[in-house]
């Protein structure tokens, strides 16, 4: 009977630690929020667990095409369940462009003024390499004119 | 006492497990259909092995620009609607096999983009209407909710959410196809909506001569190269390789335009607690007015052979 016990206890340990890992509709209803008067474009779903043989998630990448004189908003929402929020980032390649973890602070996202049509890699992640998961939204906030992008 | 605790965990399993299924009973539907849902009428499907995996093929074909920001530049322009030159929606019914089908729902769904972005509410219903039959003829009709939009479109004041529906109708669509690995058919999808904000570009561009949309044409290059990488990975379809040599015949048109890049300063700005990141990097595109010509003449073609 104790062993019995014992071996549902694990069962449901197992079942939690996949279940939770799953994001439902209330979090991408809340990054479409977040999102505000922009213009949606894309979303991306993010579910980061870890293989059997593995200590620690790794992360997960998105290749998108960004455009010239555009400004985007990256936006990112966590599951409720997950332990730390998540890392958003976007890459040229080897380069970090921008990232919502700045200066020990984690936001809700970043805004990215595009001068260089191509396509870039959205990449997210947890710091202590956690299970989790998140939506995130890309969306369009401004098209810039040549005369308007002399920042 | 064993009792009690084991029909509380008893309980506690049941619960776990029907919230734990409650995420992927969808999926398991959409799996169980699916053989179903996506066998087309005409193979789309060779035998032939394919050059790249559906994986990188996921990756490439997820980097075509949506049509979203393309329409956004349309308004910019200061040009006038012209529905003239959308393709008309009564066209649906010439469009029998499944490739023809995947193609012109990427056309129409441009052409909704542009309607959408001037606020057209009293012509958007038909095109609508097109997609979806286009989208129910290729079985992927179960994403368009076609009353919710119908009702959004009937009402000025919600067509961002119209638009904002239209879009993720589209994602969720293309998700699916590419899940279900036919991204034959999603990158059909993909490369006729792409030729038609190109065509609707194009047609603005003749009629106004816009600096920013001629410069964004310009600026599509690497995405030819991109098409011609995912059409290819299917050319031992006859539709698709004749689809294949359009595009290698637009890659021509394009080989004169360079596009150059200097190195400037990343500034980064905290305002209203957003973080706004101005990239360092900055391109310039160069094109003599010959080489447009010749780039939208090559677009014009191409659309044409997709809608006639």
């Amino acid at each position: 009977m104790k062993k019995f016990v014992f071996s549902l206890i694990i069962l449901l340990s197992t079942i939690s630690a996949t279940t939770y890992a799953q994001c439902n509709e209330s979090v991408k209803k809340a990054v479409l929020e977040l999102m505000g008067d922009a213009q949606y474009i894309k979303d991306f779903s993010v579910t980061l667990e870890k293989a059997p043989n593995e200590a620690k998630t790794g992360m997960v990448r998105f290749n998108v095409l960004l455009n010239n004189r555009n400004h985007y908003k990256f936006n990112v929402a966590n599951g409720a369940a997950n332990p730390d929020g998540i890392i958003m980032q976007l890459y040229d390649k080897e380069e970090l462009l921008s990232s919502n973890f700045e200066g020990g602070k984690k936001y809700a996202g970043f805004e990215f003024v595009c001068r260089a049509t191509k396509v870039y890699q959205l990449v997210f992640s947890f710091a202590g390499g956690q299970e989790g998961c998140a939506e995130a939204v890309l969306s369009l906030v401004k098209q810039y004119s040549e005369g308007e992008m002399n920042f | 006492m064993y009792k009690n605790l084991l029909f509380s965990l008893l309980i506690m399993a049941g619960m776990q497990l029907m919230s734990s299924c409650a995420g992927c009973s969808d999926s398991g539907k959409k799996s169980q259909g699916d053989e179903d849902a996506l066998t087309l009428p005409d193979s789309l499907i060779s035998d032939a092995p394919l050059r790249l995996s559906e994986e990188i093929m996921n990756e490439v074909i997820g980097n075509i620009s949506s049509p979203v920001e393309m329409a956004g530049l349309f308004k910019n322009s200061g040009v006038d609607f012209t529905q003239r030159i959308l393709n008309n929606p009564d066209n649906v019914s010439n469009y029998e096999t499944s490739y023809q089908r995947a193609l012109n729902l990427g056309v129409y769904s441009a052409d909704l983009g542009y309607i959408n972005t001037f606020d057209k509410n009293n012509i958007v219903v038909s095109y609508l209407l097109a997609v979806k039959n286009l989208a129910d003829g290729i079985r992927v009709g179960q994403f368009f909710d076609f009353n919710a939009l119908r009702r959004m479109a009937s009402s000025s004041t919600n067509l961002d959410s119209l638009m904002e529906m239209s879009q993720t109708s589209f994602n969720k669509m293309d998700s699916y196809l590419r899940e279900q690995n036919r991204s034959n058919v999603s990158s059909l999808i993909v490369t006729g909506a792409w030729v038609e904000g190109m065509y609707i570009a194009s047609s603005i561009v003749r009629e106004s001569g816009d600096k920013e949309l001629s410069d964004r044409i310009a600026e599509q290059k690497n995405v030819v190269n991109i098409l011609e990488i995912i059409l290819s990975n299917y050319a031992s379809d006859a539709g698709f390789a004749e689809l294949v040599q359009s595009v290698e015949d637009l890659k021509a048109a394009y080989a004169p335009v360079r596009i150059t890049t200097e190195l400037g300063e990343p500034q980064r700005i905290e305002k209203d607690g957003s973080l706004i990141f101005i990239q360092a990097e900055v391109s310039t595109v160069h094109y003599t007015p010959e080489d447009l010509e010749n780039i939208m003449a090559t677009i014009e073609n191409i659309r044409a052979k997709i809608v006639n």
